[in-house]
């Protein structure tokens, strides 16, 4: 790990809500598990997070964070966008692309896009592609890439990346349903210690492996589709 | 072509105020004065928000130029901390739409102190009714303070109210300095004439 203030700044803000790539509109499918009352407690919410991190966001999205750092590290803009097509590939639901190519477009325009790095080797690659829809942008592919960019470890980045996603679902949980400030706290400790078993399990996965299992997620993900309530995108 | 080559419009206000009645009565006029325009639902029911929209604006706006951007519970957060999201959407109507002239976005129904970021919208404008109380202005909400043109809608209900006209006038004079505001009646059209007339002179000729 580094210890570099820079980058450890890097982490927080990257893993900070106030990072304005619409994050507080996607719930991954939690918005329809609250429609459809299949989540009551903070019981209900560890459980369904604890899930999520062992099943998509481990052997998926890390996956996708951590070779998209080592591509960009290695400045191989090929081996870079194979990882956005295989996240896509492995993305079942509409929603949950749609919401993960949005934000990593936001990301990219600004941290990756910006005028001080268009040099050929560094982010004009990437944010080229993007730009013209030759590659969907995944969120977590561009995050591997600022993170790399900025400083941080591989595994710093797949933390911070998915710490940011459980404090985001906590966010909307709160936001939708009726969870106590103190309740979602402890739903947090409770599940930290998934989040780094989750990114140690995976940080150094290849490419080849990124699979996702979490059908009933998925299930939800698609039918929030059709959701007469949606005040989230996903 | 993104959503830095289009004008935007936002339109914020309390739930109810009818900030939904004032787009309906912009469109058509923007259209007939010959602009593009694309509008951008963020309410609760954003899908059916945008089908409503679509379906009143058939004759006028293609289906592809109305939508529904979904905020996560957070109407402020999505027009002023983290507009990204109807920043996407306007980049979308700019791609589908090269030539378009103007966006018109919609907030949620929020609270007195939403405004909207200015990388979101050229020109604000904040619409309160005179049913919400004649002391509205008073309380100097940001929005009513902020907006670069307040509307204060609904003076048909004044007298069922006991709302007074001119003390919201009064105070509103007080709280505004020198911006202006105006007073509507979007059910039967009143006013609107005077707000598509800040709209053309602020956004659409400046
Ligand atoms: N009497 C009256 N009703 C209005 C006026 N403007 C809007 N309304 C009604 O007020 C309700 C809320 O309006 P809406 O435009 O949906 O409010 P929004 O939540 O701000 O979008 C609807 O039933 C409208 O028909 C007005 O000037 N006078
Ligand atoms: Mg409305």
């Amino acid at each position: 790990m580094t210890t570099d203030s820079g980058s450890f700044l890097t982490a927080l803000r990257l893993a900070d809500s106030f990072l304005p790539v619409g994050g507080y509109t996607a719930s991954y499918g939690l918005e329809q598990y609250i429609n459809e009352d299949r989540i009551e407690d903070g019981d209900d919410l560890r459980d369904l997070l604890a899930a999520y991190l062992r099943r998509v966001v481990g052997p998926c999205e890390t996956v996708a964070v951590a070779n998209a750092h080592a591509a960009r590290t290695e400045g191989d803009l090929e081996r870079l966008l194979a990882v956005d097509e295989r996240l896509h590939a492995v993305t079942m639901p509409r929603e949950f692309r749609e919401s993960s190519t949005k934000a990593g477009a936001k990301l990219c325009e600004l941290l990756v896009a910006g005028d001080d790095v268009r040099t050929p080797d560094s982010g004009a690659g990437v944010a080229d592609a993007i730009e013209q829809n030759s590659t969907p942008g995944h969120y977590p592919v561009v995050f591997g890439v600022v993170a790399a960019d900025r400083g941080l470890s591989r595994l710093e980045a797949c933390l911070a990346h998915a710490y940011s996603f459980v404090t985001g679902l906590l966010g909307a949980a709160q936001r939708l349903g009726r969870f106590g400030h103190t309740e979602i706290q402890s739903v947090l400790e409770s599940v930290q210690p998934v989040v780094t078993e989750a990114c140690e399990r995976y940080v150094d996965a290849d490419v080849t492996t990124m699979s996702s299992f979490a059908p009933l997620t998925e299930i939800m993900g698609m039918r929030h589709e059709r959701a007469g309530r949606r005040l989230f995108m996903s | 072509m993104g959503y830095r080559d289009v004008a935007k419009i936002g339109i914020g206000g309390p739930v109810g105020s009818g900030k939904t009645a004032l787009v309906r009565r912009l469109v058509p006029t923007l259209v007939d004065e010959g602009y593009e325009v694309g509008v951008i639902a963020n309410d609760i029911m954003t899908q059916e928000d945008a089908d409503v929209f679509r379906d009143s604006f058939a004759d006028l706006l293609p289906e592809d130029l109305v939508e529904g951007v979904e905020t996560g519970a957070c109407p402020h957060t999505g027009i002023r901390e983290d507009p990204s999201m109807n920043l996407a959407a306007i980049d979308e109507f700019t791609e589908r739409h090269p030539n378009l002239d103007v966006v018109i976005v919609e907030s949620g129904g929020d609270n007195l102190a939403a405004t909207f970021n200015p990388e979101l919208a050229d020109y604000f404008l904040f619409v309160i009714s005179v049913a919400e109380g004649e002391d509205i202005p008073r309380k100097r909400g940001p929005g009513v303070t902020q907006a670069d043109l307040l509307v204060v809608n609904k003076t048909d209900l004044a007298p069922h109210v006991d709302a007074d006209l001119d003390v919201i006038e009064r105070d509103a004079a007080e709280v505004r300095g020198d911006d202006p505001f105006v007073f509507t009646n979007c059910k039967d059209g009143s006013g609107v004439d005077e707000v598509i007339d800040h709209v053309d002179r602020e956004v659409l000729f400046a």
